[in-house]
């Protein structure tokens, strides 16, 4: 069947890019005169497509279309095919778009003489995401500077002429802006962020324009002109008037259109800096969540495409302008024909293979950096290994590539501020710790679209914010009225934009309003504003109502108790900037020693909502020591476990699949709610808690063996190998080579067949081969051989027709080109491979155990399946590990699944009381236990399966759900006795794939020597590596003189039939001309070499030899 | 040593006894024979299981392996295994497995041609030899409303998948793989013996009294509703698991209760995977264990026999 859609699962297997044509109108019109606009459609070139989103033939389709295209019954999408991979965005964290945040920086002071090392920065961030940060630096004697970058060169100009350049003001205005926040009657008063010297600053900033003799808003524009006119492109001939216009335009507070805008919102700027000058506000936390939010893949490739599309105009700018220039006749600027005709010579197809480049290879290639901190690693390959492991691809947030070279830890620090955003269990250990987040299970972003999917409408979302803020009391900020400052007045960021001011008397009951507003579904206010309301403080953030609508911001939901129960919908999201001033009350008993003096108005909807979706999925959590936790999240990752169910339609390179895998008896409710069993990671294993035989030693455990025999734990590996004939040869003799079978070789018919392709089900050996080329212009055969250490099967055969649609005829005489071979691995447990329980318990199989002799039962009769050691316990205190051996033990027992979600004794249930206040969790698993004639404590009395004798101690047996990690002996086994060597030093060569050795370097020598091993050591160094017999001439010394010399063959000696006499080998000194004294000396062949290396550089290393005894 | 006889007598007393499940005492004897016994019963009765899985055609969604993996485990009807030839010391195929007297021959044909899903079960299996067949687990009494839902599930086919097989089941030993196991679970219980302190008894209220008896986990003791006396009800449900005796030293009574395990007296379970009855499976044991005490009698004389029994060697030749 030939259907014209492109699926994602064709392109998987032909290892090409899921992606569409992108078209888009350019639209032409003369300025002069009323010309019409016209729209000319131009192709960029094919556009990667995101899985699921809305270009996708996968979108909205329901679990049996999706089955139908061969997809994932719960395929959720989200990331690209880009080459048969599939890869996603790594999102990374940013600063908080709009929000101007104190800092203080030691690199500030480097910016010029004169600098200090505080500024407030903003990062503005325009309709379509594209962001221009700015800075407001403060110098030494009370000014401050305006800082952005162009073209990667920061510019610094005067707060002054910007401020004056922007409206029409007079200095007096500018100064009772600047100090407005000032006012004497408040000085001692909380919240007071003014101080008498921002008068005094003020005057300077006023005098520095003075001083540069601007007086008029004409003359600064003048000024700002005719510096910037080398630098902004394209503006080379426009007037200076024109040129500041469009620097104030494009770099200075871009999220704002309005002048006047602008002009309040540096003000307030200003107006925060010198607050942290004066120290009467706290610089804000770059690195705690609360002014950060993230980037994701739609927004940067918005970004990246409009960069790309912008230099392709100024590309063509250039061109038409050239064409002018040169005044031919061909051209006629007035036809639009041979306009077009111009623009057409500038490859625009190539825009949609650069976003296909920069998602394949995670780089962006672009001169402005795009106002992001880094230019590689935005994408990671999405593994397939378990559902965990490629759910995770989707949660993670990293820091930022920038920060894992930093030698300082605080970046990595878990702040109190990520606090329901993001998981403080799941971070890997070790080199990203900290950098590498996940998103907790309730934790989303907020985009374009609302819950409906229907895009939203900023503008109008924004004038009725500001409609109900004037409605309980704002002052808007035009026309300008209010001069004063915080304590009396706070004032309104509606997205980085002052709105007005809120006398602080109103600011409490508004935010309420706001919040109520929120959460009612009739009103216009999104269900996700962020209400960030700072309260007056002595000295802390600086104070104001800050209010976010915009995109890429981490918002979670709460319960808003504060509003009348009556009312059905009190959930209500939150961002990290609001709640850090947020009373919200976590249902764990306690109120944080918070006394009553500030009444939460919100709750956590569950104590486990801090948790991210794998973290969620480790039973009894909250009884294990932190770690573990963090270690089970990591070993999730790396379990094979039922990995897909279209696994038959896949072409990955390495897939894990396990057999058998079962539900755990002892789940989460985490795990029912995210379906888990579509793909569960691991089986039931009864565990007995005990030393035996001395081979559960050091985290080792012994498996049953007939366990083993039943299907514990089986498993395999798919792995497919692409051969791609198209791209093997040079295009030239594109078809040239083809699959087919040598009629002649009959040896590899068993294996191969008539196709040259390996049959479906067949064995394949090491060493044996698996498929046969042909070339058809030199006639020669080819055979692609199985490398590796072990037996494979062919699993699956696909040959890609597609790809040579055009060449119809080629079709008939089966001349394929690609064809993805999949094999399959069997990888039954044995010794060396490695496990895990779900409470970072991992242990390697030392033994598989005769079941025979295995201690048993006498009750029931029943055999570990697996034998852990107690000394596991102690020092790492895994208690839910017990825990779950016990439930599960209890819940086998009672034929239910036992439910371990953790905290679920502080979360109240619907009716209002706490569940089994009294009792602890033992207390219910010992009763159930005891009513089934068991221990109560989980323990039984076992026998040795040898002796037949009681083992004289109380054994805890039960069933703990374990997992099969990926790291197989198989995979990594490494012996060799003889095999390949360095060419140039004759050593054996490293690496395991080639059959080389393991180095046996220095410290291991140190080891020999210490121990006075010389024998060992002359074997391992000398015999086992470049052992090497030279010829050395003792006259001269030297090794590299000496040769053979081939003694001439006589044909006169020659008597037919009789073999020739072996020649005596016969070594001469070509530097002394003569084969006396010479003599043979063992030696390492490396030593040859450095003498053959010293020689290159002129130096001579001359031997001395004597006797062993004369020495 | 020489003229001292170790001869001892055993006894059985069968108690229950059924298809696939047998419990019986074993007297007069120590834990090495009875554990013995339990380690032949399950490791070294010689059943037949599926050995060799060649596959003709195979469109399920499970993978050849897998499918052969699945076929082993069925427990195929085992009387006559014992009379059987292992493959490897078969003389009539020279060790190739595939003869009568070494192998059984199954074929399994099933392709589903409806829209409703096909279970291939082992009831699809059809064996060369009507000895030799997997077992019915159809206890027709308790099972009568599902008819067709008989045999062990091998695969389920969706419309147009197909399984064809031709498989090979040889004799075969637990030792070499679980497969070939007879036993699901063969355990054996020392006999307890109790002894309730009668006098330290009645001095207990009755209240401590049924504190004590609800103490263990099992119903092993009671209270006599007329007398008041607390009675031993079930001496073999008792588990070994101390928990009597430690209630009874928490309530400050120690010695209120002392109870041994009979050193020579042995209960024994025994559940069956249907491959060989109950019954047949102690008797084959019997024989095994036997068989394998007539390799070391018959290695008597020997230097090696001498090196590698030592004193049992001796002690087999004293009788």
């Amino acid at each position: 069947m030939i259907h014209d859609m492109l699926l994602p699962f064709e392109c998987r297997q032909a290892k090409i890019s899921y992606s569409g044509k992108l078209m888009a109108d350019v639209e032409f019109q003369y300025l002069d005169a009323n010309s019409p606009v016209v729209r000319e459609r131009f192709n960029f070139g094919q556009f990667p497509i995101m899985l699921k989103s809305k270009r996708c033939h996968l979108q909205d389709a329901g679990p049996q279309k999706l089955k139908s295209f061969k997809e994932e019954a719960a395929e959720m999408g989200g990331y690209f095919i880009l080459n048969g991979l599939e890869r996603v965005f790594r999102s990374v964290i940013l600063p908080k778009q709009n929000y101007p945040m104190s800092m203080v920086r030691n690199s500030f002071r480097d910016r010029r003489e004169g600098y200090t090392d505080k500024a407030v920065v903003i990062r503005c961030v325009r309709k379509d995401q594209s962001s221009v940060s700015v800075k407001l630096y403060y110098l030494r004697n009370g000014s401050a500077r305006l800082g952005f970058w162009i073209q990667g060169k920061e510019y610094l100009l005067p707060v002054g002429i910007v401020l004056k350049a922007l409206v029409d003001t007079n200095d007096h205005e500018i100064y009772e802006n600047l100090t407005s926040c000032y006012g004497e009657k408040y000085v001692k008063e909380k919240g007071a962020v003014g101080s008498q010297l921002v008068g005094e600053r003020a005057k300077i900033i006023l005098d520095e324009v003075r001083d540069l003799s601007l007086f008029t808003r004409f003359q600064c524009l003048q000024h700002i002109g005719e510096h910037f006119q080398p630098v902004m492109d394209g503006l080379r001939k426009e007037s200076y008037h024109v040129v500041a216009e469009a620097v104030l335009r494009d770099y200075i507070c871009v999220h704002l259109d309005d002048n006047y805008d602008k002009f309040n919102l540096l003000i307030f700027m200003v107006q925060k800096l010198f607050s942290l000058i004066d120290q009467t506000s706290v610089p804000d936390n770059p690195d705690s969540l609360q002014n950060q939010e993230i980037l994701l893949t739609g927004h940067l490739i918005t970004v990246y495409l409009k960069e790309k599309l912008e230099d392709w105009l100024q590309k063509a700018k250039k061109l038409i302008q050239d064409e002018i220039d040169k005044e031919s006749k061909t051209f006629d600027f007035f036809s639009l024909a041979h306009i077009k005709k111009v623009m057409e010579k500038i490859p625009s197809k190539q825009i949609g293979a650069s976003v296909e480049t920069m998602l394949k290879t995670g780089r962006l290639v672009t001169q402005t950096g795009l106002d992001l901190q880094q230019r590689a690693g935005y994408t990671v390959q999405a593994e397939r290994l378990n559902y965990l492991r490629f759910l995770s691809f989707f949660r993670a947030v990293h820091r930022g590539a920038s920060f894992a070279g930093l030698r300082t830890t605080s970046v990595r620090k878990l702040l109190p501020e990520s606090w329901g955003f993001l998981c403080p269990v799941h971070t890997p250990d070790g080199e990203p710790c900290g950098l590498l987040n996940h998103m907790t299970s309730n934790c989303r972003v907020t985009s374009y679209y609302d819950s409906q999917g229907k895009i939203r409408d900023f503008s109008k979302i924004r004038m009725s914010i500001l409609s109900v803020l004037i409605g309980v009391g704002m002052m808007p900020s035009l026309p300008k009225l209010v001069k004063s400052g915080p304590p009396a007045v706070l004032s309104v960021l509606l997205d980085g934009r002052v709105v007005g001011a809120i006398p602080s008397s109103e600011v409490e009951k508004a935010v309420a309003h706001l919040r109520r507003l929120k959460v009612s579904a009739a009103s216009l206010i999104p269900d996700d504003l962020e209400v960030g309301y700072v309260p007056l403080s002595m000295g802390g953030t600086y104070p104001g109502l800050y209010l976010f609508t915009s995109p890429p911001r981490f918002v979670r939901p709460v319960k808003n108790i504060s509003l009348p129960p009556e009312e059905s919908q009190n959930i209500e999201l939150i961002g990290p900037f609001e709640q850090v001033f947020m009373e919200i009350r976590c249902p764990d008993g306690g109120d944080g020693g918070r006394n009553n003096a500030f009444p939460a108005t919100h709750e956590e909807i569950h104590p486990t909502g801090m948790l991210s979706v794998v973290a969620n999925l480790t039973p009894y959590s909250d009884h294990n020591q932190s770690p573990r936790n963090m270690y089970q999240c990591q070993m999730a990752k790396q379990t094979m476990g039922f990995s897909l169910q279209a696994i038959r339609f896949r072409a990955d390179q390495k897939l894990y699949h396990l057999q058998t895998p079962q539900t755990p008896i002892v789940r989460t409710s985490t795990y029912t709610k995210y379906n888990i069993d579509e793909y569960p990671t691991g089986t039931n294993a009864i565990v007995a808690v005990l030393a035996y035989t001395g081979y559960d030693m050091e985290d080792a455990m012994i498996l049953n063996k007939s366990s083993v025999d039943r299907g514990l734990c089986h498993g395999q590996i798919y792995q497919t190998e692409t051969i791609d004939l198209s791209t093997e040869s040079n295009k030239s003799d594109r078809g040239q080579r083809m699959f087919k079978r040598n009629k002649d070789a009959k040896s590899i018919h068993s294996s191969i067949d008539s196709d040259g392709l390996p049959y479906v089900g067949q064995t394949i050996y090491p060493g044996e081969p698996f498929c046969s080329i042909y070339d058809k212009t030199e006639n020669k055969w080819q055979t692609n051989r199985r490398k590796g250490s072990e037996p494979v099967i062919v699993d699956y055969v696909a040959v890609d027709m597609k790809n040579n649609k055009n060449l119809l005829q080629k079709l008939i005489c089966l001349s394929l080109l690609q064809a993805n071979i999949r094999f399959r691995h069997t990888r039954n447990p044995i010794i060396g491979d490695k496990f895990s329980s779900r409470h970072g318990q991992k242990g390697v199989c030392s033994q598989l155990w005769p079941d025979i002799d295995m201690p048993f039962s006498s009750v029931t009769g029943m055999r570990p399946d697996l034998i852990i050691n107690p000394h596991a316990f102690p020092s790492r205190m895994t208690i839910a590990m017990l825990l779950e051996s016990i439930a599960a033990k209890g819940g086998s027992l009672r034929g239910k699944f036992m439910d371990a979600t953790p905290f679920a004794k502080s979360v109240k249930k619907a009716n209002g009381e706490t569940k089994s206040e009294s009792k602890s969790l033992v207390d219910e698993f010992g009763e159930t236990l005891k009513s089934y004639g068991f221990n109560y404590h989980g323990v039984e009395v076992l026998y040795s399966g040898v002796y037949g004798t009681e083992l004289t101690c109380e054994i805890f047996i039960g069933p703990v759900y374990y997992q099969r990690l990926r790291h197989m002996v198989s995979d990594k086994f490494q012996v060799r006795s003889t095999g390949p060597t360095d060419q140039i030093t004759r050593q054996p060569i490293k690496g395991r794939k080639r059959g080389g050795g393991i180095r046996f370097g220095e410290m291991e020598r140190d080891a020999m020597l210490a121990h006075g091993a010389a024998y060992l050591l002359h074997d391992r160094l000398h015999t086992c590596s470049d052992y090497h017999i030279a010829d050395v001439c003792s006259l001269c010394g030297s090794i590299l003189t000496t040769t053979f010399i081939q003694p001439q063959r006589r044909a006169v000696r020659e008597i037919g039939g009789l073999p020739p006499p072996r020649a005596p080998k016969k070594v001469i000194c070509r530097a002394c001309q003569s084969s006396k004294g010479m003599e043979t000396v063992a030696m390492p062949y490396v030593f040859r070499y450095l003498a053959a290396e010293l020689a290159a550089m002129n130096i001579k290393m001359t031997l001395e030899l004597s006797n062993g005894a004369a020495a | 040593m020489e003229g001292m006889s170790y001869q001892r007598f055993p006894k059985v007393k069968i108690r229950e006894l059924k298809d696939d499940y047998a419990k019986f005492e074993l007297r007069d004897t120590d834990a090495s024979v009875a554990n013995a016994l339990r380690r032949v019963m399950i490791a070294e009765v010689p059943t037949v299981a599926i050995d060799l899985v060649e596959i003709e055609v195979n469109s399920s969604v499970l993978n050849d392996e897998f499918i052969a993996h699945r076929l082993g485990l069925i427990p195929l009807t085992s009387e006559n295994a014992m009379s059987m030839r292992f493959s490897r010391d078969c003389d009539a195929c020279d060790g190739d497995g595939q003869c009568e007297y070494c192998s059984v021959e199954f074929h399994l044909n099933a392709k589903c041609r409806t829209d409703q899903t096909l279970d291939v079960t082992s009831k699809d299996l059809i064996s060369a030899d009507h000895r030799v067949t997997p077992v019915d687990f159809g206890d027709p009494a308790a099972y009568d409303s599902g008819d067709q839902q008989r045999g062990i599930i091998i695969v389920k086919l969706r419309r147009g998948q197909e399984l064809r097989l031709r498989a090979i089941a040889r004799k075969g030993i637990g030792k070499d793989h679980a497969k070939w196991s007879p036993a699901a679970t063969v355990t054996f219980m020392y006999e307890p013996e109790i002894h309730i302190n009668d006098e330290m008894m009645e001095n207990l209220t009755l209240e401590e009294k049924k504190a004590w008896v609800e103490s263990s986990p099992t119903k092993v003791f009671d209270i006599d509703p007329n007398t008041g006396q607390v009675v031993v009800v079930d001496r073999e449900a008792y588990t070994y698991d101390d928990e009597v005796l430690k209630k009874a030293e928490a309530m400050g009574k120690p010695g209120l209760v002392e109870i041994y395990a009979k050193e020579d007296s042995f209960i024994f379970t025994v559940e069956s995977t249907g491959a060989i009855k109950a019954s047949q499976l102690v008797l084959n044991a019997i024989e095994v264990l036997k068989q394998k005490l007539d390799a070391v009698r018959l290695s008597e004389d020997t230097v090696e026999a001498d090196d590698q029994f030592g004193e049992l060697g001796a002690h087999m030749r004293g009788g």
